[in-house]
């Protein structure tokens, strides 16, 4: 499958990526992160279409599932039920609900929404200026 | 192979899944009560009118042929050799198995209450028959009373409300969903569900239930005295493990609910069991994990389940969200208490150490699966040096060859 890769060595916090993320889905929040650690040092936190995704497995009507064959994890939000058990559950802490409604998960979908046949194409490593995140086929 | 899973919710139907992924040629039968395919955690939406039958599915709409597995609805497991490897069903047929999955969950408990037995508009709020017998019932109702003020309990006091009723609430305990919520966090749903016209009886329990002569609920008498007209009762007083058809077979129960290691075995040759049936960790995410664990042992690729962490939970109540995790009060004055509060958004956090025990978020719940993470996993975050409210996953920032992330855990060691 795909995955973006992350290079924080990289990474100079500028928030393009985030950005990107906010143009791409027309949205009025991102479903990227970057934050600080406390040597203060950037690092992007972005949704890594787990292999064992708990956000898929705590979820109870079925919004959030993984695609077996693409192998991301994609969210239904006409299915969802706003429960947020997702966003407790995500390990590392990647989810958060809209800031407006508080009814859709942010959720990472690739940018498969921007190709005609659901390949990946996520704005977010389009503009990243650094070549700190990038996509790569991983097993 | 023949695999025969008993149980059509979270557990069974993952196990299902992954029976299939892992066994392209075997044989799945899945035996269930239930007759739909239906998530038990939202029924309080289809009761409130803002889901129908076929948006309570929480599996692909063509599960049964997709993953081709031969669904016998309706049937229950009477009995269980094990000797023979057969089960006995409710319609007197036989079942025999290969490898037996025990999804069975558990049942409504109802209290001794003195008239409960013979009421007939008392209810509990589990089945999807149930919620249709509550939701016929609270049509005419003009005094729904809910007993027990858990999840279920306000889950169903929300119900009610779409359907635009008032309600009682009565609750031993002296504040809404006691295990999760403390009184501050609480009294903001209990406000705002006050605020509709919904009333609550803390501290106080139902003594005795009046009867009419065609055995409806007329009237209850609590336990301070007080009597309150009722037409509708739903009861929300805990669960009991599905294990009643166990008792003469050799598979191991206790008080609880059936045993199984952490592979998903129980001590009968082939017999494993996930879910709510074994009484122990009664959320979902614990019951799709253990159905999916026991699935892979079942077809022989070994897997063990060991997140064991289920004392956590979030709400979503008259538009106010909360995530509660782990102790929700602390346990002695050795621990420290952290609390935010600017009215709306609440944030609590009890610490010792450098560990965490336990979390309450109402309000704001942006990225605090962390929380999760550092409580469950006993992480110590000592080292972040930055407020425990905004502690992320920078601080522990790691990533595998795939690029997924993970903890380390040698240098959680090192911490500890």
């Amino acid at each position: 499958m795909q995955r973006i890769k992350i290079d924080r060595n990289k990474c100079i916090g500028c928030l393009t990526c985030v950005t990107a993320c906010v143009v791409s889905h027309e949205s009025c929040d991102a479903r990227n992160r970057v934050t600080i650690d406390s040597g203060r040092k950037a690092a992007p936190i972005f949704c890594r279409h787990c292999d064992r995704p708990e956000c898929v497995y705590t979820c109870m009507t079925g919004a959030m599932k993984k695609n077996s064959e693409t192998g991301f994890v994609e969210y239904d939000k006409d299915h969802c039920a706003s429960c947020y058990m997702c966003i407790m559950a995500c390990p590392y802490g990647v989810l958060k609900s809209d800031h407006i409604t508080h009814k859709e998960i942010m959720k990472c979908n690739m940018c498969i929404h921007r190709t005609e046949d659901g390949s990946p194409k996520p704005m977010c490593v389009e503009k990243c200026p650094m070549q700190a995140i990038t996509l790569g086929e991983v097993e | 192979m023949k695999y025969v899973i008993l149980g059509s919710s979270a557990a069974g139907l993952n196990a299902a899944r992954e029976l299939r992924k892992y066994d392209q040629e075997g044989e799945i039968v899945l035996i269930s009560k239930d007759i739909y395919v239906y998530s038990r955690c939202i029924l309080h939406h289809y009761l409130g009118g803002t889901r129908n039958l076929a948006q309570l599915n929480f599996v692909e709409s063509d599960f049964e042929q997709r993953y081709r597995i031969n669904w016998k609805k309706g049937l229950a497991g009477e009995k269980l050799d094990c000797g023979n490897k057969q089960l006995l069903l409710s319609d007197g047929t036989r079942e025999g198995y290969d490898k037996l999955l025990i999804a069975t969950g558990s049942h409504n408990f109802m209290p001794p209450i003195p008239g409960l037995d013979k009421a007939n508009n008392a209810y509990g709020l589990r089945d999807f028959e149930d919620v249709e017998q509550i939701k016929a019932a609270a049509a005419k109702a003009k005094n729904p009373i809910v007993l027990g003020a858990g999840l279920v309990g306000v889950d169903t006091l929300s119900g009610l409300m779409h359907m635009g009723k008032k309600c009682v609430l009565v609750e031993m305990a002296d504040r809404l969903l006691s295990k999760q919520l403390d009184k501050r966090a609480a009294g903001a749903y209990e406000k705002a569900f006050e605020r509709e016209g919904n009333k609550f009886y803390f501290s106080t329990g139902v003594k005795e239930l009046y009867l009419d002569s065609e055995d409806r609920i007329k009237k209850v008498a609590l336990s301070t005295g007080e009597e309150l007209p009722c037409d509708l009762l739903v009861i929300s007083a805990g669960v009991r493990a599905n294990v009643e058809f166990l008792k003469g077979s050799e598979v191991e129960t206790d008080r609880f609910g059936l045993l199984i290691d952490e592979t998903g075995r129980t001590n009968a040759a082939d017999v494993f069991g996930a879910g709510d049936v074994t009484g122990r960790t009664p959320i979902w995410s614990a019951a799709v994990k253990e159905g999916l664990t026991a699935a892979a042992n079942m077809a022989g690729v070994p897997r063990k389940m060991t997140d064991y962490f289920a004392f956590k939970s979030t709400m979503n109540f008259m538009g106010i969200a909360t995530m509660s995790l782990g102790n929700c009060e602390a346990p002695d004055d050795t621990y420290q208490i952290e609390i935010e509060d600017d009215g709306t958004n609440y944030k609590k956090v009890i610490h010792k150490d450098g560990q965490i025990y336990g979390a309450i978020l109402q309000g704001d719940l942006s990225y605090a699966g962390i929380m999760t993470q550092l409580i469950a996993n006993k992480i110590d975050a000592s080292k972040v040096k930055k407020p425990l409210f905004k502690v992320d996953y920078s601080d522990f920032f790691h990533i595998k060859n795939n690029f997924e992330f993970y903890y380390d855990k040698s240098e959680e060691d090192t911490y500890e």
